[in-house]
């Protein structure tokens, strides 16, 4: 299939390079690395982003899956790049997990985060059959000895460790069950087998419209006009908040105006409609934060992933 | 009721939808004959293309492809003994033998009509029973998870063809290689050796393309050495002649269709269970059923009847949770669910009660998808006898890249070639001394199964071990496994004596 207008496009542009000599950053094609295979949360996310984004860069975007190692050979091979601008990793907070959990030789100052585009919550749920029809008389069961079975999504996951904080933050000793993905475990909740699950908004989505999950708590800050009815851990009187981030990164020593170019592009890239629709039904939402602000975010976030990794592995 | 298929109906009566339909189908049939490219790769490739279409154009179209593969995949199994995706494995016991014999076509025509029929009647199933099957589906817990993959290493026993020691062997080492990786449980790399890419474990589609692709290759090289170019048969016009689907020989064998559309409606409903054992049980338990159990391995219809039956039902199968529950079946219905969500389709019981009836145009976009896949089979078979008639050489050449750049494709790292020809060599010397690799890829697949859903089991039950043997489901597949395990072992003793 031609895509004709995309063609055009691409004439003009060669045109306009023969006029002008020196061609503004990005000249040619920008490779975005995602560290998960097609199909997954960071690819649909990218693949979303992308028609806008190519049109506010004017150039084309090839997004390689580089996946293995739950994320770890992708974003080590970003890592070992060279700064030029053309590579791009798609990153969350798996990366921040990954450095804590101790499975990998990078760390988070070897990239230069240009921005964090979507954020999804944490949330707390239990089947719709569950006997508990809020956190409170959960936390009260737990505390008179029962242990709560929470399953999560993968071992040593940025979910694993959440649920884990979310266990000290009620003051109970869950037995975290780990799943080999987010649908098992949402299917284990569903038919009994466990008490409740910690995963991501997006993942629980469409159980929770069904009905047969319901949501007791969320780990955002504030309610969410995605999910206005789920409240929140801090209005239950539980010291916790956290959430999933997805953005861009690139390989350390980013030239500041290539980074300028590139949030320029994604401020407006993000104001997309149909960018909109997509992330809406995908259950997230958009928050972006560029700079200074970012790199504060992410150092916060990365400490607090190793202080949980360490309890978990003592 | 008929109001919503035919509310349904009118979804998909329009050019578009059904040449996106129709696409999809051609696409899934060439994705899933090429050794290497799976369907799940090309549903995420096409998915965004899916996103400016209307509902059921593009989640019409992503069905095709699943249907597509689950039929094509035979093609290469029956003509080359090379499974051209990991559900059409146990399709080459039977069929290779089969157009060894001078009855490719054959081969190929009871296939195509053994795929429609699975196809077709896991499609009733799903418009007919999805939400209590749904149900069903999620009362596997841990503890029925592990006496299924149990139910199922019991098979080893029976796939391996030569002699019962060797295939046992071959069945330990994919469950030792299953070992290799992250521990499900306590997160504790296992024999990574630092190895990053084998932190989430061995890649299960460089392993099987190693096993069965890679292996035979090698096979056919050194044989095309040692021959040289006299060991191209030439294919006489008789064989291409009579290369159609064959409906009465295909239904004579009713004993092998209706074990592999029942097994494969059974597997695939539960999430995770995996085409490739859907197959290989279907297989397993149509030998069981067979009047000449003794003829399989050689070129029996009946195999081939029973395992490309099951594939295709297991299709419709895994859409069950999927489109009831939004619990995808396996790796190919999972990525479509997350072509349903941007759709803005909701998977779950309101789906079914949902006014506009998008759920009947699904259903019939799967039911027509399968008719597609007849046709394009229909259309193709003369062509693909003709396979047959290309030089060795050539072929070896052609299949031995697709393997490389769909290995390299799924994931893009380049360790998983070499975890391709390192299986691939283990492959060569198992089949070469007899002890097969249809065992060696049922450790692989169950062992990982069996491990994590003990361990979750135990950790649920509290260290207590008695609801593995008191809960319904998990008894009962013990129970089987125990009585199939005992009834091999008899026959083999008597067979011996």
């Amino acid at each position: 299939m031609i895509d004709v207008a995309r063609l055009r496009r691409l004439l003009l542009l060669a045109l306009l390079g023969c006029a002008s000599p020196a061609l503004a950053y990005p000249d040619r094609n920008l490779d975005i690395i995602v560290p998960f295979s097609a199909g997954g949360g960071n690819d649909v996310f990218i693949r979303a982003l992308q028609p806008a984004l190519e049109r506010e860069l004017g150039t084309h975007l090839v997004v390689r899956n580089l996946a293995g190692g739950g994320g770890a050979v992708g974003l080590t091979h970003v890592a070992r790049l060279p700064a030029d601008g053309y590579t791009l990793a798609v990153v969350s907070d798996g990366l921040l997990t990954q450095v804590a959990m101790g499975n990998v030789d990078f760390v988070p100052e070897d990239f230069d985060f240009v921005a964090k585009i979507l954020e999804e919550p944490y949330l707390l749920a239990v089947s719709r059959d569950s006997p508990y029809p809020d956190l409170a008389t959960m936390i009260e069961d737990a505390r008179g000895g029962k242990r709560i079975k929470i399953g999560v999504s993968g071992v040593g996951s940025s979910a694993y460790l959440t649920a884990g904080a979310i266990g000290d933050a009620l003051g109970i000793d869950p037995i975290l069950i780990p799943f080999d993905g987010g649908t098992e475990t949402v299917s284990a909740v569903m038919g009994g087998h466990i008490d409740a699950v910690v995963l991501g908004g997006a993942e629980l989505r469409s159980a929770l419209s069904s009905q047969r999950v319901r949501a007791l708590a969320t780990s955002y800050p504030e309610r969410s006009a995605s999910l206005p009815e789920v409240a929140t851990f801090i209005e239950q009187g539980i010291d916790y908040q956290t959430s999933v981030f997805r953005g861009l990164a690139a390989p350390k020593g980013l030239e500041d105006s290539h980074r300028a170019r590139l949030v320029e592009a994604l401020q407006r890239a993000t104001e997309d409609a149909g960018f909109h629709t997509t992330i809406g039904h995908l259950g997230t939402d958009l928050a972006p934060l560029y700079g200074e602000e970012l790199d504060e975010f992410v150092l916060t976030l990365a400490e607090r992933m190793n202080q949980q990794a360490e309890q978990l592995t003592q | 009721m008929i109001e919503n298929y035919l509310n349904g109906l009118s979804m998909i009566s329009d050019w578009g939808v059904l040449l996106a339909i129709a696409a999809g189908t051609l696409l899934g049939v060439v994705i899933g004959a090429l050794p290497g490219l799976t369907s799940a790769m090309a549903v995420a490739l096409l998915l965004p293309l899916t996103f400016g279409m209307p509902a059921v154009m593009g989640v019409g179209m992503l069905l095709g492809v699943l249907c597509g593969a689950g039929a094509g995949g035979a093609i290469p199994s029956i003509l080359l003994n090379i499974p051209g995706s990991p559900a059409s494995v146990a399709t080459s016991l039977d069929g290779f033998p089969m157009a060894r014999n001078g009855e490719a076509g054959r081969a190929l025509g009871i296939a195509i009509v053994a795929s429609f029929v699975g196809g077709i009647v896991s499609a009733i199933l799903l418009s007919m029973l999805a939400p209590p099957i749904a149900e069903f589906a999620l009362r596997f817990g841990p503890a029925e998870y592990f006496a299924l993959s149990v139910f199922g290493l019991v098979i080893i026993a029976s796939v391996a063809s030569q002699s019962m020691i060797k295939g046992l062997i071959a069945g330990l080492l994919g469950l030792f290689a299953a070992t290799v990786g992250m521990d499900p449980i306590t997160g504790v790399a296992r024999f990574t050796f630092g190895e990053l890419s084998l932190l989430t474990g061995i890649s299960l589609l460089p392993a099987l393309i190693g096993l069965f692709a890679v292996s035979q290759l090698i096979k056919d090289a050194i044989d095309y050495a040692n021959v040289g170019s006299r060991h191209d048969a030439p294919i006489d016009a008789l064989q291409i002649r009579t290369a159609r689907p064959r409906w009465r020989d295909t239904f004579s064998h009713w004993r092998a269709l209706l074990s592999g559309v029942g097994v494969g409606s059974v597997i695939g409903p539960v999430p995770g269970a995996g085409a490739s054992i859907a197959s290989l049980i279907s297989y397993d338990q149509a030998k069981r059923w067979s009047k000449t159990p003794e003829r399989f391995g050689s070129g029996n219809p009946e195999g081939v009847v029973a395992t490309e039956s099951s594939n295709n039902a297991m299709i419709g199968g895994s859409l069950i949770p999927t489109l009831a529950l939004g619990v995808p079946g396996e790796a190919a219905t999972a990525v479509l669910l997350g072509g349903l969500l941007i759709q803005g389709i909701t998977p779950g019981p309101a789906l079914f009660a949902d006014p506009s009836g998008t759920i009947y145009g699904i259903f019939l976009a799967y039911l027509v998808a399968n008719i597609f896949m007849l046709l394009v089979m229909w259309l193709g078979i003369r062509y693909f006898v003709r396979i047959l008639a290309v030089p060795r050489k050539l072929l070896l050449a052609t299949v031995t890249t697709f393997c490389f750049i769909g290995v390299y494709g799924v994931a893009g790292d380049i360790f998983d070639i070499w975890l391709m020809l390192g299986f691939g060599v283990l492959g060569y010397f198992l089949n070469r001394y007899g002890f097969g690799t249809a065992p060696l890829v049922l450790g692989l697949i169950l062992g990982p199964i069996a491990e994590a859903n003990l361990r979750r089991g135990l950790l649920i039950f509290e260290g207590d071990w008695s609801p593995f043997l008191t809960r319904p489901i998990s008894a009962t597949f013990l129970c089987l496994a125990i009585l199939l395990l005992t009834l091999t072992l008899w026959q083999n003793l008597r067979s011996r004596a």
